[in-house]
């Protein structure tokens, strides 16, 4: 396991992470650790607090037992660079393209002269320099996703997280946003947190699989993915994974 | 770039050719056929007498403002009268907006603000600003105090009920993507609260010029010896059809002038906003 190898230094750590809202328990206990540099994707049945889960990963909201750590120390969006792509399109519709992307580094106050440096390299990457003056009710869907990755990329984060961010764009599209990103994923040595419901793009991106169970949600199964990169999805062995995991995912 | 997720921007616009059909459905062809129709009709009703002999025809009215710019009625030119009104809603206007919507904000923001301003601002809020006049006459005479005094009334309660929903309803995700990335309470205000509350805020002052042209209007009915309200009762009482419609048509193109204005700010002020034309 990726995570669990004591060679690869562990840049996450879940301990016993609980949520409950009254008597409702929606998480319970969930511990997991992710390496430096790792893709990690995270699925599981539908209503099994995902959404609980990731707002206590990004310390939006407080747990109420057990924490995440980096680095050793307790998770804090003043002190880590977290980052987060939302589900939903969060760009700022008064910045333009450039600014939205830099908005992240600007609240981090990054050096002007490195976050000039660093916009210009990842507008490239991500290729947004031909609308960059454009505001985001001028661009695709696709763009405004895209500008909100980039954003969260900007920064360097200790751990990037991301919400089913191309939930809602065709196929085509999809497999080509998810190269992107296993791409500059690749390129920075972001450590990341993909939390989806489609299990053929989490075998497709993640370097390692968490299974999470229903609700008292808990982490169900482990699934490394060593499968060389680029991924084929007719690769027999990506078919494989493909199928154990949504087996995981069907019986409980 | 050539990439398949990028976007191609036609900066052509497709040329239709020129038809029967598309003429007769041409956008500015019915707005002609409209306003032909309207005056037309509107001669036709004055010439026949069918309103007695209290409706001007369309040209009469037009020349009549033209004797006004030439002639003083009251010691001032058509122009001059216009001024009186502007000048009395420019300053209620601004002295309304910059109270009130710095204080809608700081209600959306503050509860203990709130909870302070709410109560009175209920209170006055369904009271039409007209019903002010005669006790607003009781304190500042009838010179421009109390004209501007009418104003301020009226045009408060839209700028800081606008200002206040404005905030109110920012995308909480907007605010997540700041907390998140370890951005503190002032980022939240300045970066996301204010730009978002923008639009709102402007909506708010066009609704606030359309009332203080109502609150302006009524006042000089009431008592003034200026403004465009006063050429109105003025050719009442003259018994001048063409000076009451000629001041209703001056009132007109000095609200729609002061409106432009604004949205002028707002384009100048929410770039944002603005679409790509033909998109």
């Amino acid at each position: 396991m990726v995570g669990n190898n004591p060679a690869v230094k562990n840049k996450i750590e879940v301990k016993d992470l609980t949520k409950r809202f009254g008597d409702l328990l929606v998480l319970d206990k969930i511990n997991f650790s992710v390496a430096e540099g790792e893709f990690l994707s995270i699925v599981g049945p539908t209503g099994c607090g995902k959404t609980t889960f990731l707002n206590l990963l990004s310390t939006l909201m407080p747990s109420s037992e057990g924490n995440i750590y980096i680095d050793g120390d307790v998770a804090d969006p003043t002190k880590h660079n977290l980052a987060f792509v939302f589900q939903e399109p969060t760009c700022l519709p008064w910045r333009t393209v450039r600014e939205n992307v830099a908005f992240g580094m600007e609240v981090k106050n990054v050096p002007e002269a490195v976050k000039e440096e660093r916009l210009d390299e990842i507008m490239d990457m991500v290729g947004l320099m031909d609308c960059a003056n454009l505001y985001p009710n001028q661009v695709s869907a696709s763009m405004v996703q895209r500008i909100a990755v980039a954003r969260a990329f900007s920064v360097n984060p200790d751990l990037l997280l991301m919400d089913e961010p191309y939930g809602q764009l065709d196929v085509k599209l999809r497999y080509y946003l998810e190269d992107e990103l296993v791409a500059l994923q690749n390129k920075l040595k972001s450590t990341v947190i993909f939390v989806t419901h489609n299990i053929e793009e989490a075998v497709y991106v993640a370097d390692r699989i968490l299974v999470l169970s229903n609700k008292p949600t808990n982490v169900r199964a482990e699934v490394v993915v060593d499968l060389p990169r680029p991924r084929n999805p007719m690769d027999p062995k990506f078919v494989e994974i493909r199928e154990h995991v949504t087996e995981l995912i069907r019986w409980w | 770039m050539t990439s398949i997720a990028n976007e191609t921007q036609s900066a052509k616009k497709e040329r239709a050719p020129i038809t029967v059909k598309a003429v007769l459905t041409n956008k500015w062809f019915l707005y002609a056929v409209s306003l032909t129709f309207f005056f037309g009709l509107w001669d036709y009703v004055a010439y026949k007498k069918i309103l007695g002999s209290s409706l001007a025809r369309p040209l009469e009215v037009v020349n009549y403002m033209g004797y006004m710019i030439n002639h003083r009625l009251a010691g001032n030119s058509l122009w001059g009268h216009a001024w009186a009104s502007t000048r009395r809603i420019l300053i209620g206007f601004s002295i309304a907006s910059l109270i009130a919507v710095p204080l809608g904000l700081m209600m959306a923001l503050n509860k203990y603000v709130n909870a302070i301003v709410k109560p009175i601002f209920d209170l006055m809020k369904p009271m039409p600003p007209i019903a002010w006049i005669s006790i607003s006459i009781l304190w500042f005479g009838i010179g421009e105090p109390s004209k501007v005094f009418i104003i301020i009334i009226g045009t408060f309660v839209p700028c800081l009920l606008n200002a206040y929903n404005g905030v109110r309803l920012v995308e909480p995700e907007l605010y997540d993507v700041v907390r998140v990335l370890g951005g503190n309470r002032r980022d939240e205000i300045f970066q996301v609260c204010f730009p978002a509350a923008f639009p709102a805020i402007f909506a708010g002052l066009q609704i606030s010029l359309s009332v203080a042209w109502t609150c302006v209007l009524a006042a000089e009915l009431v008592s003034a010896r200026s403004g465009l309200g006063y050429v109105i009762i003025k050719g009442m009482n003259l018994g001048r059809p063409a000076m009451v419609l000629g001041g209703m048509v001056a009132i007109a193109l000095a609200a729609l002038m002061t409106s432009q204005l604004v949205g002028l700010l707002e384009k100048v002020l929410c770039p944002w906003k603005r679409e790509i034309e033909g998109l």
